[in-house]
């Protein structure tokens, strides 16, 4: 039963105390406003941050790579401090904290911050700890500390933390608040999503009045197998250790790239740099000496995405898609099986008057080679031949560029779009380019411009060319694939809705093109020797070489690049070796270490191979 | 009961002042977030968004559950109530997130089983009344789902559990004096409980530092209101740099809005609130289906007590308690759950031949 009469009592009672809540907010709102706006006006709240636990970083097998974790510190609330108790409190430093010099305690009482960290007290005790907070200026927060795990193994995909520059506000206004930022790598790529948001420690005058908790940053799941980063990084090494035996080299070669990219989806499966670094070594911030002894070495550029090397043989895959797809062969051929009779030199003449001789790597010549064969063997000859060609065809026409054309639809010339800061775009040089650079670069350029010898150089990516490690191993990619997309590092990232564009390739052609690499690891190729050690499985894999010339007296830059299997590809892997002087001795060897690890076979140390180019 | 004669918006037909006033909160939130947020982007992250996706969300429920009729709610009031009580049972089995089982973690939402059992117990309840089932079973069956919140620990939502429980008992036929020495007997046992340590000391400590010291986030909030003064701040927002309040956007959103729209809006919102209970009043007194006045009853019980508890907590007149606005404070699980009931109210209407 519902009874009327005590609801109509009850409404009238509730409407009675709104009334009453009503009439408090006119009291708040009309009536004491002007008290209300004077004490507004004469608080002053400050806000000090602390950084939230960064989001943690997790290979594809879910191993950490990068973790988080929070420890009590402590810190001093310099508000607290005056001229009387301060020395009490350096006194109380001193004496409890052995470790801790003068200079540092100095430095603490003079920040210009509401609260100074002074020092991590998790090994502290309770009763210790207890005894810190009866001092009535000592404060004790969790902080948090970033830790990876492995060192310097991909230390250039995970990047460092450090201070904000007045260019890093610009671009991550929020870093200001907790004074730490990603430097590189994925720590900056993602620093957005990685840092949280951070605690907020409110001030009223000298007392803290609110702690606004801090909501952790989020976790990010990247593609590469740390397994396989520490194989390559360590093959990477014994190459180089090789190549300083060999090769006379002013400087030690130390500098070099491996990338290896799933050719389905274009996930990156490792990207190795030398010279590395340790990042916990700037967890709690890096003397300006340390950090400039390393920045000489080159540890911080992230060769893989930054080195711009000439590609050498490595390029001429780019001819080789052209001659296929265009038809367009040495003069008299009229298919990739006609041959030409490579004498190991090419003599020439252009419509402008000039007359040249190009000598082949081989001195000799390889003799009556194909398409294949000058794939197989790296013969220069043939592809001069094709740009000969071009050149002879196209000549001051648009299609004069169809070579720097297909360059660039495999992705040379352009950054390639992968989730990690300040990528290099490498350079395809043409007519154009030539003339910018008379105007800007003049040393760069002869005063002739854009020349038939400057085609035959690219052809064989020489010259002016220069390409990065990543764009090298998307380029055979996208072949190997024939779909066009940028390669990616962070899994939670919505990759699905990545643009994938279709390439204009055959079954036909990638099959040719898969034979004709494994021939190069095969007998009588230019890097069977770095292969042979593989046995049977010397069937199933293939690769390029390339040795890039250098100009001055620097060695060549040594080139491989790699598929695990011809009859499953899966992998695309490109190694370089700045100076590292021959691409079938060194790259080689260094890749096919790595295909024994992808490929699940025994390891064999990396061994000098042939040189051949 | 099938008899209707008029009908707008539908088959089944909606009642157009209540769906109105449903949109004008829904967007009164919008705008109060907009003026915190500082703007509004197609993220998950920004709370405008959210408050959109949800609204848009809780419209759709509200015109399903218009669907559902009287009969057919009768017909399952239990099997709701047994099925939430026995989620609530199984929050025990959850991982604590800070201390409290509260959600079901349903990857991109939670899912609060607390926010049903509101609408559970008033269902229930009308039920039983309706019935004459014994009073002293309904109320002994009532205690459960009210212990299992109690336990979760979710003492904002037991209170309210238990006024809306006491609401509907006062009038129905139970003697008022025998309600209110239930409620002695009752506030007794909780301070016995206090003594034997199975409630919280910080839920004490809240308490009891309230009468000790004036909060720091219920200072600035006064602070807030008032600057908004009699028209409001409308969309300056940097003067309130100089105020901070935690969960301005959830739990301490009325502060917001009294100071971008100042004792007007207030007044305002007010006024639609007090218009809406007027015609839920207004068809308690008319309809003769006793289980529609209890349901109706227990409804506006439990929004006029969140309502109430959340001003007076923002005005500084009460300790914080953590109570959201319905239909003002950002979150997802209250605007969904508090559009079952306008959807359930707006069917009462229809079937009572009020469309306008």
């Amino acid at each position: 039963m519902f009874y009327q009469q005590k609801f109509r009592i009850l409404s009238l009672f509730i409407g009675f105390i709104f009334f009453g809540l009503l009439i408090n907010i006119y009291n708040l709102q009309v009536v004491n406003r002007e008290n209300a706006i004077i004490s507004v006006n004469q608080q002053t709240l400050d806000t000090f941050y602390i950084p939230a636990p960064r989001g943690e970083i997790y290979d594809a097998n879910n191993n950490k790579l990068a973790s988080s974790s929070l420890e009590p510190h402590l810190f001093l609330n310099l508000r607290k401090v005056n001229d009387e108790n301060r020395s009490q409190y350096e006194q109380y430093l001193k004496y409890n904290f052995p470790t801790l010099d003068n200079e540092d305690i100095n430095e603490l009482f003079e920040s210009n911050k509401l609260l100074a960290k002074i020092i991590n007290i998790q090994n502290l005790n309770f009763d210790n700890r207890q005894s810190l907070s009866g001092l009535d200026a000592f404060e004790i927060f969790d902080y948090p500390i970033r830790n990876y795990e492995y060192d310097n193994i991909a230390s250039h995909v995970l990047g460092y933390l450090g201070e904000p520059s007045l260019e890093d506000i610009a671009i991550y206004p929020a870093s200001i608040n907790t004074n730490i930022v990603g430097k590189s790598g994925l720590e900056r790529y993602y620093q957005n999503d990685l840092s949280g948001e951070p605690t907020q420690v409110i001030f009223k005058g000298s007392e803290i009045e609110q702690i606004v908790p801090s909501t952790p940053g989020k976790d990010i799941k990247i593609s590469l197998d740390v397994n396989l980063q520490k194989i390559a990084t360590e093959s990477l090494l014994q190459g180089m250790e090789l190549a300083n035996d060999n090769f006379e080299s002013r400087d030690e070669i130390n500098k070099g790239a491996i990338v290896v990219l799933d050719i389905e989806t274009n996930k990156v499966i490792s990207m190795v740099s030398l010279p590395d670094y340790n990042p916990n070594n700037f967890v709690d911030g890096i003397s300006k000496r340390d950090f400039n002894k390393l920045n000489i070495t080159g540890a911080f550029n992230n060769y893989p995405i930054q080195g711009q090397y000439p590609p050498g043989s490595v390029f001429k895959v780019v001819a080789y898609w052209l001659a296929e797809q265009e038809k367009i062969y040495p003069e008299g051929l009229s298919s990739r099986s006609g041959r030409i009779d490579c004498k190991g030199s090419l003599a020439f003449g252009f419509n402008d008057g000039s007359q040249q001789v190009y000598n082949d790597w081989k001195e000799g010549g390889h003799g009556r080679v194909n398409l294949g064969a000058s794939i197989k063997e790296s013969c220069n000859v043939y592809f001069w031949d094709i740009a000969l060609k071009i050149w002879r065809d196209f000549e001051g026409t648009s299609a004069e560029s169809i070579l720097q054309q297909y360059a660039k639809n495999l992705g040379f010339g352009s950054t390639s779009s992968i989730d990690l800061p300040y990528e290099a775009s490498g350079v395809v040089p043409d007519r154009n380019l030539f003339e910018e650079w008379s105007i800007s670069q003049p040393e760069r350029v002869r005063p002739e411009g854009w020349l038939g010898g400057d085609l035959m150089n690219l052809i064989i990516g020489q010259g002016a060319i220069t390409a990065t490690p990543i764009q090298v191993a998307n380029a055979y990619r996208t072949l190997i694939s024939g779909k066009i997309s940028n390669p990616f590092i962070n899994l939670n990232n919505e990759q699905e809705s990545r643009e994938v564009e279709e390439l204009d390739v055959s079954e036909d052609f990638i099959s040719f093109l898969l034979d004709d690499l494994n021939s190069v690891t095969n007998e009588g190729g230019t890097a069977h020797a770095s292969f042979s050690v593989l046995g049977k499985a010397v069937k199933d894999v293939g690769g390029k070489t390339g040795t890039a010339q250098n100009s001055g007296d620097k060695n060549n830059t040594s080139w491989f690049v790699g598929v695990d299997s011809i009859t499953n590809p899966r992998y695309v892997i490109a190694t370089v070796v700045e100076e590292g002087g021959s691409g079938s001795a060194i790259a080689a060897p260094i890749t096919r270490r790595v295909i024994q690890s992808l490929r699940g076979l025994e390891l064999t140390p990396v061994k000098f191979g042939e040189i051949t180019e | 009961m099938n008899n209707r004669k008029i009908t707008l918006l539908g088959p089944e037909g909606t009642n157009l002042t209540l769906l109105t006033i449903f949109l004008i909160l829904n967007f009164v939130s919008w705008l109060t977030l907009f003026t915190l947020s500082g703007g509004l982007s197609f993220n998950l992250q920004n709370s405008v968004f959210r408050q959109i996706s949800f609204s848009i969300l809780a419209v759709l429920l509200f015109f399903a559950i218009t669907y559902v009729s009287l009969d057919q709610i009768y017909k399952y009031t239990f099997i709701f109530y047994g099925v939430i009580s026995i989620l609530l049972i199984l929050l025990f089995a959850t991982e604590p997130k800070e201390g409290v089982r509260r959600w079901f973690d349903l990857g991109v939402v939670d899912f609060q089983p607390s926010e049903y059992i509101k609408i559970g117990l008033v269902l229930f309840i009308s039920r039983c009344i309706t019935e004459r089932y014994n009073k002293i079973y309904i109320g002994a069956i009532s205690i459960i789902p009210i212990a299992l919140v109690f336990f979760q620990p979710d003492l904002g939502t037991t209170t309210l559990l238990i006024v809306i429980t006491l609401s509907m008992f006062i009038v129905s036929d139970i003697k008022t004096r025998n309600i209110l020495s239930i409620s002695l007997l009752g506030g007794v046992s909780f301070f016995g409980l206090l003594e034997l340590g199975f409630v919280n000391s910080y839920q004490l400590n809240r308490i009891t530092s309230f009468f000790e010291s004036v909060d720091f986030a219920q200072s600035q909030s006064r602070l807030a209101i008032s600057s908004g003064g009699f028209t409001g701040q409308f969309f300056e927002v940097d003067k309130v740099n100089q105020i901070f309040i935690p969960v301005q956007s959830t739990d301490f959103i009325f502060s917001a809005y009294a100071y971008q729209f100042g004792f007007l809006g207030v007044i305002i919102l007010f006024g639609l609130w007090g218009f809406f209970f007027y015609r839920v009043a207004r068809i308690i007194l008319t309809t003769e289906s006793d289980f529609e006045k209890f349901i109706l009853a227990g409804f506006s019980a439990s929004l006029i007590f969140q309502i109430f508890i959340n001003i007076s907590t923002v005005i500084g007149v009460i300790p914080v308690t953590g109570m959201p606005f319905p239909l003002l404070s950002l979150g997802g699980s209250s605007i969904v759950a508090t559009a079952v009931i306008f959807g359930i109210i707006n069917r009462i209407f229809i079937e009572n031949n009020v469309v306008i």
